[in-house]
């Protein structure tokens, strides 16, 4: 039987969303078992009862020794605070002149910053460890913020270009002409107006830098260790603990959900902030 | 205030050259209009100006001080933009005072001196709004406030009506002249637009090629073109330029006889007629007839196109004419303004316009 053009289409759409609920599946049902777990009782976990009596104890049993979660939300927050506090002028600066200086070599750079991004992070795990360790750096949180800043630069040079390119450059020259200083350009008209790329890129870069799992695994042990190493604790001889580590998962994840909700409103000003034509 | 002086001045990228070797003199208090297409040069030399370009070699002189490694804020120059450079994230108020506050005027002056400059532009009921709630022509006046709120050296303008629409141009040509006489202030004006030199300019400099081709009074440059560029460039509808000799006292093109021409026998010229000194008669009462091409009624006059040869000649007669396609009709040239051009160097030949 011959489908009409009507029929065809809402055959496709039919399968458009059966296909975007299933994705969808797939990226919530993880999600929403460990919310449940984490308010489970430990002989709770392993059934799949959507009704059970909730509890707050997984969140308290957390921040209690052994676990003593406290230690490592502690340090994961500076860690990535710290970060992006160094991270983010200083690649403010340097997206500043890609945008606008003729360099030499401006291009080949810039591929270069970008292809740092490119080495798997387990190739250079060792190096880092062994150097580290001459430097006196392991398990320290200065460690971490140093190979977290690594991290996020290229990505934030790159990002934060991308926000300045898009500021015309009459605007800056009208400021130039009208009076200003090149430190004055930036503080007064660069800054304002890239402001909404700055804070996302500051938020992706606290992202990363909260997320960061295996050089905080091998640079840390004991008193640097990050809520994504934690996360390791939970492995005990009668199995995986896993309604502490659910709970300890939401405790990763809500400020992260915080910050999305925050870099959505954000990013789409970002986008939308165009010159004045 | 000041004039400005440009010495031998070059701009090159590279191969490529911007603005090649020129000189130029601007009064105090002139306006002075840079004129020519794209691509000429007439933005480089006014960056170079405003300092936002360094030159290559040469030297300017803003007043009696060479400026060439002073920095724009250094210049004492105010630039209006072609897409203005409003800041997004100021007020329209702000806009106007911050050529004020990053100079460091006490800070309880600024609100009035920024409500002169905007009531000098009627803006004064716009300035706690942001430049993205404002229309074209409106963004256009904030711009201008902008220049206007401090009494600066030289007025850098760089074609600044080239954004609005068409009629609102015309508006905003008006206000500028009145604004500009109102000032007095030295001026720089750069564009495209030859209405918008020949209305405003006290001097115009028509640009070809990183070089200005003649400079002069808006009249001097529509009256006395001194090279075939100039004289294509100014005038709308544009001047006639037909390829021809000199033989016997008669300019022919392609070998038809137009009108009569003394001086001695010469070829490879160029005859220039503006639409304008050409009038329609009768068969045989003008200098020569041809049949006509086209006819394009404009309201205020009717254009029309003949045939000379493989060439096309076009007269701006009066509203009333009505010639038919084919039809064929007389012209007369007003022998006062002929220009005749070597075809070869593009430069006058007859200095005399007189017969």
């Amino acid at each position: 039987m011959a489908l009409t053009g009507k029929q065809k289409r809402r055959f496709w759409e039919g399968i458009q969303v059966v296909a975007i609920v299933l994705f969808t599946l797939v990226m919530l049902v993880p999600i929403a078992w460990i919310a449940l777990a984490a308010f489970k009782r430990h002989v709770d976990v392993y059934q799949l009862k959507l009704f059970f009596e909730p509890t707050l104890e997984n969140f308290r049993t957390v921040f209690e020794p052994p676990y003593s979660l406290g230690q490592k939300l502690f340090n994961s927050t500076v860690v990535a605070a710290a970060t992006v506090a160094i991270a983010i002028p200083t690649a403010t600066c340097s997206a500043y002149a890609f945008s606008r200086f003729e360099l030499r070599g401006r291009t080949a750079l810039l591929v270069l910053i970008l292809a740092t991004q490119f080495v798997p992070a387990v190739v250079i795990v060792l190096p880092f460890f062994v150097m580290f360790r001459d430097l006196g750096l392991l398990d320290t949180l200065q460690g971490l913020v140093l190979v977290n800043t690594a991290i996020v630069m290229p990505f934030a040079i790159w990002m934060i270009k991308g926000f300045i390119d898009g500021i015309p450059i009459d605007t800056e020259e009208a400021a130039l002409v009208d009076g200003s200083s090149r430190m004055q350009v930036i503080r007064n008209i660069v800054l304002p107006m890239a402001a909404p790329g700055l804070v996302t890129a500051s938020i992706f870069c606290f992202i990363i830098a909260w997320n960061e799992f295996l050089f905080a695994l091998i640079l840390t042990n004991r008193d640097a260790v990050t809520l994504p190493v934690g996360l390791a604790l939970f492995k005990a001889e009668e199995g995986d603990l896993w309604n502490l580590l659910a709970a300890a998962g939401i405790i990763i994840m809500v400020p992260m959900f915080v910050l999305a909700l925050i870099i959505r409103k954000h990013f789409v000003q970002g986008m939308t902030m165009g010159a004045v034509r | 205030m000041a004039g400005v002086s440009l010495v031998d001045v070059t701009k090159r990228w590279g191969d490529f050259v911007g603005v090649d070797d020129q000189s130029l003199e601007i009064a105090d208090r002139e306006f002075l209009v840079l004129l020519g297409p794209s691509g000429c040069g007439k933005t480089t030399t006014m960056r170079m100006i405003a300092g936002l370009e360094e030159p290559t070699s040469g030297d300017i002189l803003i007043g009696e001080r060479r400026v060439n490694d002073d920095l724009p804020k250094d210049r004492d120059v105010a630039m209006v933009f072609q897409n203005y450079g409003l800041y997004p994230h100021m007020t329209v108020g702000d806009n106007i005072g911050y050529p004020l506050k990053v100079r460091g005027t006490p800070k309880a002056e600024i609100p009035e001196r920024v409500r002169v400059a905007a009531e000098q532009v009627e803006l004064l009921e716009f300035l706690d709004r942001k430049p993205k709630a404002l229309s074209g022509g409106q963004r256009q006046r904030v711009a201008l406030a902008r220049a206007i709120v401090r009494t600066p050296q030289v007025f850098l303008m760089d074609e600044p009506l080239s954004n609005l629409d068409a009629k609102l141009r015309v508006t905003m040509r008006a206000e500028l002249k009145n604004l500009s006489h109102r000032l007095r202030i030295t001026t720089v004006y750069v564009t495209h637009d030859q209405i918008e030199a020949m209305t405003l300019a006290d001097r115009v400099a028509v640009m070809q090629h990183g070089r200005i081709q003649q400079l002069g009074t808006p009249v001097e440059i529509y009256n006395d073109p001194k090279t075939l560029f100039v004289a294509g460039f100014i005038g709308s509808p544009a001047m006639n330029l037909v390829e021809g000799e000199i033989r016997g006292g008669t300019f022919l093109a392609d070998g038809v006889p137009l009108l009569a021409r003394s001086g001695p026998d010469r070829t490879g010229l160029v005859l220039g007629i503006r639409p304008e000194d050409i009038t329609v008669t009768a068969p045989g009462e003008g200098d020569f007839d041809a049949p006509v091409f086209a006819s394009e009624n404009t309201g205020e006059s009717v254009l029309v196109t003949v045939r000379v040869g493989g060439r096309k000649i076009t007269a701006k007669a009066d509203r009333y004419t009505d010639p038919r396609i084919d039809e064929t009709i007389g012209l007369k040239v007003d022998p006062t303004h002929v220009y005749l051009f070597d075809a070869a160097t593009e430069a006058r030949v007859d200095a005399d316009t007189a017969r």
